[in-house]
Formats: structure tokens, sequence, C-alpha cells
């Protein structure tokens, strides 16, 4: 276990590395500096902005100084947004997309299980077609046009909800309610399918016939070992969520990390769309060593130090 | 409740066999050729299976359809996607029209009076001969008297004539001029939609192709290889794949600027990841089949095997890697449209249009739901195609 979480920790610092390689040499291949596009810049101004933000240092020089101030946890300042850096953008961003991401996931954890297991019990009755019919949908449907949808229906047509905005708890049903669709649906799938597995195994049988009670052969006996395969698709899953934050926060004009990143691609904002991808990678490697970890942990049958071949 | 479930899940019915069954046949009865079965090739097998396979038909219907639609609708129309009447913006597909003096007109929101046919086709925009801003209304001057479009109230509009009365709406029709209605800048959104699902096709078929030759060599060569040429070729793609391929196609969109062009890139040189990931896994299994070692000894070149005998046989699991990443390419287009990255101005993409149709949502919302509607579909459609041909090809993935 210790020598297989080192392992990791090293690919983690190498791929990361790797990625910011990758976007600092995309984002510096693009042809003209960040400021050429403003209108009449005179020479000497240009020249200053150059300087401030070391753009006439050579190109191997920036790059090093870049992953310096990166493995500080400093992304540098924004270009566009005046006097902000990508760390301020982030920090005001973070607790908005980390609420309706964090109720995201409770949403998909409370409804989607739930529904798998139902389907599974229901096996090709009309419960489970019904739910299967339904999770097809939900991950066939992209998110913005589910988001767009709920939006005109629940706001616009019947002013449930608030059409924008997080002042009130409100606000937050439908942009959450949009992120997790895609999700919830693959999770009550995924459970579904394993859970119908699981079903027919020997020890289910025994467990009924020594008499346990229903809701006990279910959760202890069924879900424990149902739910295995779930747990390896979260990683996926908050990649699908981060990059469905996009538009959802787009949609409900969310000041959230997504957002700035959209606006940052909008406005050319090379150090901010560096940064946030950066950001995004980090988040995304940590989650998925953790649910590795995690993994070996409530499955023994997985032993990690043993390679993966 | 769900104790009986349980019980259903977990065993199942003994089927119930039909007592005259079990009668002796007469000889007549006894038809030999009828009970041998006849054999089939794989290619007749999978259609066999896939046929019988109500939605992956109706998928394929759909898809047939939606290629059709995308190559011979622009054709039959003769509006063009990139040019369109500015004074025909935003109508919608039905309206109402009103009937006065044998003549009829629609009352457009945006204050906009429209003398049109009875059958709905729109003849033309009338000018206003003169406005009352105290009153709050336009007025128009239609054969020998006034009609009045009145403003006051408040997100009603109202046709009255000189002496005050309201003209109650005649019928409600169809658009005629425009199908599915016109956008902001009166293009007619049938075509738009049109030139959408060329698009999204043209993006399919690319992501297809990359798969197929990027994807396909890449994982044969890592698989056929293997040792250390696998370890380092795979590395390379545990690292591409580590952050989502949407993030990395958002990058180089970045670095092209939008266009179709730069989509086409941009989704080709990351797309085939997953690709050769399945791939590799085929090679590896098959590798050590007895017709590779046969081929290995008269001296046939490695790359000759990868391609003429290892490939094809993991045709199956490509074909459903391919089919479950096609609807994800035209996803990825439609998202990067949607986000201001994808197609540029004149040309429209289904993502474009749903764009630009939800700044005007509250008002226009037709605008949005067609093409939502062509994406759902478009999605739904290859998705069940790909479902079918998982469990055509193979059949013991079912579940």
């Amino acid at each position: 276990m210790g020598l297989y979480t080192v392992k990791r920790l090293v690919a983690i610092v190498i791929t990361l590395f790797m990625i910011i390689t990758l976007t600092f040499f995309l984002m510096h291949s693009i042809p003209g500096g960040p400021f050429t596009g403003e209108k009449n810049v005179p020479e000497v101004v240009m020249k200053a902005l150059n300087e401030k933000y070391h753009l006439d240092d050579p190109l191997w020089k920036q790059y090093v100084d870049y992953l310096k101030s990166v493995a500080q946890f400093d992304l540098g300042p924004s270009f566009k947004y005046e006097g902000m850096t990508v760390n301020e953008l982030i920090k005001a961003g973070l607790p908005v997309s980390a609420k309706v991401g964090l109720f995201s996931i409770i949403l998909i954890l409370l409804v989607g299980i739930p529904i798998g297991i139902f389907a599974a019990l229901y096996q090709n009755k009309w419960p489970d077609t019904l739910a299967m019919l339904l999770a097809t949908l939900g991950v066939t449907i992209p998110s913005f046009v589910v988001g767009t949808i709920l939006l005109y229906v629940f706001s616009l047509k019947l002013g449930w909800t608030p059409a924008y905005g997080i002042d009130q708890w409100q606000g937050y049903i439908l942009p959450v309610v949009a992120l997790s669709g895609y999700s919830l649906s693959f999770i009550s799938r995924l459970t579904r399918s394993s859970m119908i597995e699981v079903f027919q195994q020997d020890y289910m049988r025994t467990a009924r016939g020594k008499g346990l009670r229903t809701s006990k052969i279910i959760v202890k006996h069924g879900l424990r070992n149902g739910l295995i395969p779930v747990v390896t698709v979260v990683g996926p899953l908050i990649a699908a969520m981060l990059t469905g934050s996009f538009v959802i926060e787009k949609i409900f004009a969310l000041p959230g990390i997504g957002r700035h990143f959209v606006q940052s691609i909008t406005n050319r904002d090379y150090t901010t769309i560096m940064g946030i991808t950066i950001f995004y990678a980090v988040i995304l490697v940590v989650i998925i060593f953790i649910v590795d970890l995690i993994y070996g942990l409530i499955d023994p049958r997985i032993k990690l130090n043993k390679g993966t071949k | 409740m769900a104790k009986d479930s349980i019980e259903n899940a977990m065993s199942q019915k003994r089927p119930v066999i039909d007592p005259s069954l079990w009668n002796q046949l007469l000889e007549i009865e006894k038809d030999e050729k009828s009970l041998s079965h006849i054999s089939l090739t794989y290619s007749q097998d999978v259609w066999r299976r896939l046929r019988s396979n109500k939605g992956a038909l109706f998928g394929l219907i759909i898809i047939i359809a939606l290629i059709l639609f995308a190559l011979i609708g622009p054709l039959l129309t003769n509006h063009s996607y990139d040019d369109g009447t500015l004074t025909l913006s935003n109508i919608p597909p039905r309206y109402e029209i009103y009937k006065v003096n044998n003549e009829y007109f629609y009352l457009h929101k945006n204050l906009k009076l429209y003398l049109t046919e009875e059958d709905g086709s729109i003849i033309k925009m009338l000018e206003k001969d003169s406005e009352d801003l105290f009153k709050k209304q336009l007025i128009y001057a239609v054969g020998n008297g006034n009609l009045i479009i009145d403003y006051s109230t408040k997100n009603i509009l109202t046709l009255i004539d000189e002496n005050g009365t309201t003209f109650e709406s005649y019928k409600n029709v169809a658009n005629k001029t425009n199908l599915l209605g016109t956008d902001h800048l009166g293009r007619d959104l049938l075509t738009r939609i049109m030139y959408g699902a060329r698009v999204s096709l043209l993006v399919a078929v690319v992501a297809a192709l990359v798969n197929f030759v990027i994807g396909m060599m890449y994982g044969g060569i890592a698989g056929y290889f293997g040792g250390k040429v696998d370890n380092i070729m795979m590395r390379i793609v545990d690292i591409i794949s580590i952050i989502p391929l949407t993030l990395y196609v958002i990058l180089i969109m970045v670095v092209l600027n939008s266009g179709l062009l730069s989509i086409i890139i941009a989704l080709g040189s990351v797309y085939w990841v997953d690709m050769a990931r399945v791939v590799r896994g085929q090679m590896l299994s098959l590798k050590e089949e007895e017709f590779v070692y046969a081929a290995k000894t008269i001296g046939t070149k490695p790359l000759k095997i990868i391609t003429t005998h290892l490939l094809p046989n993991a045709m199956g699991a490509i074909i459903v890697t391919l089919t479950m990443l096609i609807p994800s390419a035209i996803f990825t287009e439609a998202f990067m449209s949607f986000i201001g990255l994808g197609v540029t101005a004149p040309m429209a993409s289904w993502g474009t249009l749903c764009n630009e149709a939800l700044e005007s949502i509250r008002s226009f919302s037709y605008q949005l739901f067609f093409p939502s509607i062509a994406i759902c579909i478009t999605m739904i459609a290859f998705n069940l195609m790909g479902d079918g041909l998982r469990d055509a090809l193979d059949p013991k993935l079912r579940k």
C-alpha cells in the first residue's frame, strides 16, 4: 500500500507537469501577444506592458518562471480583468461552483442510487422500464439543452424559481438538477445493472435462506457489493460535472469558475485559461487518486501493490 | 412489496410446456428441412440480431432520415442559411391573423404589422404611417381606413380600428413562408437547422475516421509490440485522458480560433484515445492466437500482421466503441458552439443556434426548441443504434 501510494504520487506529479507544459506551450503558440488585439496601443505602452508581464523574456525563461510560480500555487495575473490575479478569480468563483457541485453530488447519490436499486428490484416490469427510459434520456440529452428547457419551463413560464442568480435558495434548484442530470442517469443505470448481477449471487440466496429481513439483505449484502463498480466512475463523473458547469453557469448566470472560464475564452484571456485548466487538472488528478485508494479499501479483493496488469 | 420483487429478481420462472407437444408427430408433419438450421455468415447474423432490436432499428431509420435531411434538404428550400430578410425577423412558426375588410394581418410582438394571405404566407411588412406617442398607438393606413396597434397596456398588444373597436383574432395559421420561423436576422430556421445537421454529421464522420486511422493504429502498435513500447505509449494515453477531452478541445480551439476546420482538427487530435485503449486490449489477447504465430513464421512484417490479421478480428469491439464515440463527438461540437467556440458566424450549427436563441428565450422560445429537439433526436438515435450494435455484435455483453 505504501509503495503504491508513493508510486501514484510520483505519477501525479509527472502528469501535472506534462499538463502544465502542454497548456503553456499551447497558449504561447498563439500568434501575437495577449495585447496585440487592443486598438491603438502606442509602441511605448506595449513595451511597458510586455515588460511588466515579462513577455519580452525568452520563452524558456517564461516557462521556468511559470513552473516556479505554479509550484507555489500562484497562477499569475489575469490579462483582461484589471488588477485581478487568476488565484483571486478562482477564489471568487470556487464557493459558488463548489456549492452547486456538492448539491449535485448529494442529489446524484440520494436519487440516482435508489432509482437504480428500485429498477433492479422490479427488473423488466414497468417501474424498471420507466426508470431506464428516463435514464437513457438523461444520458443522451446534452446538459445545455436540459438547462435551457428547465429555465424556460420553471423560471419563465411557471415562475417557480428565479431565472438567474443565487441570492435565494430556490436559485440553486435548476442549476443543480441540470448539472446532475447526466451523472444521475448514468449512476442509476450502472447501479441497476450491478445490482441485478448481485441479486443472482449465491450469498444473496443464503442471506434469504437464513431468514434475514429484506431491507437488511438489500442494504448489507446487496448494496455493499453492488456499489463497488459505481465507485470507479466517480472520476469520469466529476469530469463531466466540471465541463457541465461551463454551460450551466452560463445559462443560469452563476458567478462560478466555469463562467469565468468561458468568459476568459471569449476574452482570449490566456493566463486565466491556462490557470483554470491547471486548477481543474489538479482537482481531477487528486480526486481520481483518492477514489483509487478508497476502491482498494472497500473491496479487499483488489490488491493495490500488485501492479495493475 | 419489496419482498416479492426480490424473490422475482432472484429466481427465474420455469417455462410451462403445453402437454399437446408431447404427442407424436404424424409422418407428413416430419419436415426435416424445416428443422435444420440455415447457416448464416457473421454479418448476416449481426444484421438479424440488429433487425430484431426495435430501438436500434428506430435509431437507424432516424440516422438515415437525418443524413437525407442534411444532404438533400438544403437543395429543396429556397432560403439560404446566411442571408435573411431583416423585415422578416423573429417570425414564429405559428401565429394569429386578423381579418380586416377581406385582408389578413399578422400583428408581431415587436410592434410590426404584416399583410398576409389567408393561408398564412406573409406578403409584406407594412410601414407605419404615424405614431401617437402620447396614446401609445401606431397608425397604419390600410385601404380607405386606418389600422391602429395599441400598446398602451403592458405586455398586451391589440389591433383596433379608428373607432376604437378591438379586432378579434381570425384564426391561428402556420407560417407558410418559413416553416419553422425565422431567427433574429430573418434567416429561415429550418434551413439553418439543415446546415447545422451537415456540421454535426461532418463532425461525426471525421471523428469516426480519426478513430479508425489514429486510434486503431496507435492501439494496434502498442498492443502488438507490448513491453516498453506499450508502456510508453499507454502512459501517454493515460496522461492525455486524465483531464476531460473537452478541455483539450477547448484549449486547441483557443489556439486555432473558431471555425469548422479548427473543430475538426481539435476533435481529431484527442478523440482517438479511447479507441486506442480498446484496440490495445483486443490486441493483447488476439496476438497470442495461432494464426498470428503462423503469419510470423512465414515472415510477415509486423505492420501487415496488425492490419490484415489482427485488426479485422477486433472489428466488433472497434465498431462498438465507434458508435459510442460518434454521439460524444457530435455533443462536443454542439457544446463548443454553445459556449462560443464553434463554427464562425454565418455558418449554423445546432450549438450556435441554441446559443443565439438563449438571448431571446423569453419572447421567441421556438428558436430554442427546434435546434434542441434536433440535438436530442440525433443523440438518442445514435445511442440507440450504438446499444443495438453492441448487443448484435457481441451478444455475450447483453444484460
